[in-house]
């Protein structure tokens, strides 16, 4: 199914200009054209690469915070992402950082963001897994739960009043969908027929709770019904599936035909987060997954399709690591906020004069 | 000049600021063809349409957070509370999201939005629909919390407030709804946020509260005039937070006596911070102790007669109060 909608890559340092000619697309009868297939497989590297970096920058000590890596999910994040306009919203979860890689926020503002410096989108405020960038529209959720998904049914309504040709992609895992208001959102989604995707990445365990103790359906796409939108569930490790899938809900909500709740089964290799061993889980059942891994799939999908070279992944690696190192580079020579820069942007007015210098109401003459 | 009672006033308001901007709307439990179970969105959704009024499913948490997302990407939603007892579902969207979210973005993601609350007690409604909460969001920097005592206000701090780049909570008292009324000028005007106001002037006792019992402060003011020829100010914090210190702490200074009314539970009620203001601030300019009246520390407002008499301030207890403090 073609897309309406001309793309526009927020990639900032594509590296996909490679030796394949966009033309051979025709004559192969692929899924995709081939640029968009090494797109995707690109994204999923990078996305990768940069994630098991941060990694590494936690175990050193090198910053302060705590880091969800969506390793492993990388084929639902991407494909989902992909096709958005920079006008798009993002409304993200806490394992969601990469998606600000796919919208096309720079990358030394993401790593200062770890790192809690003041160059960071927000200037060192909230932790990384819940930073937004204002200037591409992704949304700065609180950390609760679900909530960025009701954030962006607003997001989305604006953009229906004001007739926008815009879609909201809103992501949280399969824990959210017990929350109540994960229900409010979508079923407001689907009475107002808003332009929106739910994207539910349900990698089987929120925190240590198995997706069996948290709702009785098999798939999350169920729950679509009760809200009269479509649902629909697809592997979440196989990025062409998710991109098509999610390319179809994108049009029918940049069309006006409403939101689409589309479950994406996929699994983190790690634990909650960094801090968290993960020891609840079976380790076969993780190796299963690692053996589900989405980009070795893709490796082997493109290289059967002739589109595919270990030199060409090494060059993308290489440009990957590079930009990596300089963001990180950055973030470390990067200051920290001024200590009173806590006063700031409470409200639209200042109160730091206020805070600090309280009036002292002087004593009665004569007393 | 027409005159105009509270519920009115907020209407016009409301339909003065829709016509003026187009990013202005409403949302809310039956607020579309039913006007609001209050009548405060009367005919505005046959003016407006169906888009720019919003009858809202039965949810307050998507009431809220869905005119969250509206105002971040530029709307500016007034989004109803039909009861302030029954604002707990969104309390999320309110304290974690509105007020937080320029805030965390570093003032690159803002929230214009105006939430109207019904709230306050006084008129036999009952457990769940008297509470007066006010206390929830003013320990919650980050929103603007208003409360008019009077329909002339109620106009002019509501249109204030739609214009307001922040989260502003706007509480209006039920009680007050029909039994205000005065003259408000038909044309457009607006009554400054964060500023409290002198009702009345005086030189013996300060007495400061908000809303409804402001009213009734203004009744027991003329009581201690007539009875004891006491000349009582009467401040009007207007908005609760960020409070207008300056105001009420002059007026302590000149007067030297205080009295704080609130109909919000006791402790950690504005009352509470009023107080410590005050004592850290003007502590050489008080002749007598500080002293409150205020709701009891009980979980919810009784719906039988003579126990929400004996929840509520009332014009006797707050003379009382005052004659206590004069006494001193
Ligand atoms: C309302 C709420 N309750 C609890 C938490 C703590 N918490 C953070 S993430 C998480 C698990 C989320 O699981 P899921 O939605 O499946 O997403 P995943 O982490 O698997 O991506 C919990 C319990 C929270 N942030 N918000």
């Amino acid at each position: 199914m073609a897309t309406q909608v001309e793309r526009i890559t927020t990639f900032p340092n594509f590296a996909g200009d490679s030796a394949f000619a966009i033309g051979e697309y025709e004559q192969k009868s692929l899924p995709l054209a081939v640029e968009t297939l090494q797109r995707l497989y690109s994204y999923m590297l990078k996305c990768r690469t940069v994630e098991e970096r941060i990694r590494i920058l936690f175990r050193q000590g090198r910053f302060a915070g705590n880091y969800f890596a969506a390793v492993g999910q990388e084929a639902t994040q991407v494909g989902v992402t992909m096709d958005l306009l920079p006008e798009d919203t993002i409304a993200p979860s806490h394992r969601n950082f990469i998606t600000h890689i796919m919208k096309g926020t720079p990358l030394p503002q993401l790593l200062a963001q770890i790192y809690g410096r003041k160059t960071s989108p927000d200037q060192g405020r909230s932790a990384p897994a819940h930073c937004g960038y204002a200037p591409l529209n992704i949304i700065t959720p609180a950390s609760t739960i679900a909530a960025q998904l009701n954030i962006g049914t607003g997001i989305a309504l604006a953009y229906k009043m004001r007739q926008q040709r815009n879609v909201v992609v809103a992501l949280s895992g399969e824990g959210s969908t017990s929350l109540g208001f994960w229900h409010e959102a979508v079923n407001f989604a689907g009475l107002h027929k808003l332009p929106m995707v739910i994207v539910v990445e349900n990698n089987g365990w929120a925190e240590s709770v198995p997706v069996t103790l948290q709702t009785a359906v098999t798939d999350i796409s169920e729950k679509a019904k009760a809200y009269g939108i479509p649902g629909v569930t697809v592997d979440g490790n196989d990025v062409v599936e998710v991109y098509q899938a999610a390319r179809t809900a994108i049009t029918r909500a940049r069309e006006g035909q409403g939101p689409t709740l589309l479950e994406c089964k996929t699994y983190r290799w790690y634990g909650h987060s960094e801090i968290d061993p993960a020891k609840y889980r079976e380790p076969r059942e993780v190796q299963e997954w690692k053996g589900r891994d989405p980009i070795p799939r893709m490796e082997r999908f493109l290289e059967e399709q002739g589109i595919w070279t270990n030199d060409w992944k090494q060059n993308l690696l290489k440009e990957f690591e590079a930009e990596i190192e300089q963001a990180i580079a950055f973030a470390e020579a990067s200051p920290f906020p001024e200590p009173e820069e806590a006063l700031d942007h409470v409200y639209s007015f200042d109160i730091r004069e206020r805070e600090l210098a309280p009036k002292t109401w002087e004593p009665k003459l004569g007393r | 000049m027409p005159v105009m009672t509270y519920i009115d006033a907020i209407n016009t308001a409301l339909d003065e600021e829709m016509t003026r901007d187009e990013q202005v709307f409403i949302i809310g439990e039956d607020v579309g063809k039913m006007g609001g179970v209050f009548k405060a969105t009367k005919g505005l959704q046959e003016k407006f349409g169906v888009d720019r009024v919003i009858d809202s499913p039965l949810a307050e948490g998507v009431i809220v957070s869905s005119s969250i997302g509206a105002a971040m990407a530029g709307m500016r939603p007034v989004a109803e509370i039909q009861f302030a007892d029954f604002i707990t579902p969104a309390m999320d969207a309110i304290t974690q999201q509105a007020a937080k979210l320029r805030y965390r973005s570093a003032g690159t993601q803002t929230c214009p939005l105006t939430v109207r609350v019904c709230y306050g007690g006084g008129v036999g409604g009952g457990l769940y629909h008297s509470q007066t909460n006010t206390s929830w969001f003013i320990h919650t920097p980050g929103l603007v919390v208003v409360a008019p005592s009077t329909a002339y206000d109620a106009k002019g701090l509501l249109k204030s407030a739609i214009r307001d780049d922040n989260p502003v909570m706007f509480f209006e008292h039920k009680k007050l709804y029909r039994s205000v009324k005065e003259e408000v000028p038909d044309e457009d005007f607006t009554v400054p946020l964060m500023k409290a106001e002198v009702k009345k002037s005086g030189s013996d006792l300060t007495v400061i509260s908000y809303g409804y019992t402001l009213q009734l402060s203004l009744q027991a003011a003329e009581k201690m005039k007539q009875q004891h020829g006491v000349d009582v100010e009467v401040v009007d914090l207007r908005t609760l937070v960020p409070l207008d210190k300056d105001t009420f702490l002059e007026s302590v200074a000149r007067t030297n006596r205080v009295v704080i009314v609130h109909e919000d539970n006791r402790t950690l009620g504005i009352g509470a911070e009023i107080s410590a203001v005050i004592a850290e601030q003007a502590f050489d300019c008080l002749d007598a102790p500080i002293t409150r009246v205020t709701a009891p520390d009980v979980p919810a407002v009784p719906f039988s007669a003579p126990l929400e008499h004996f929840y509520m301030p009332s014009v006797e207890k707050i003379v009382a109060a005052m004659e206590r403090t004069i006494r001193y």
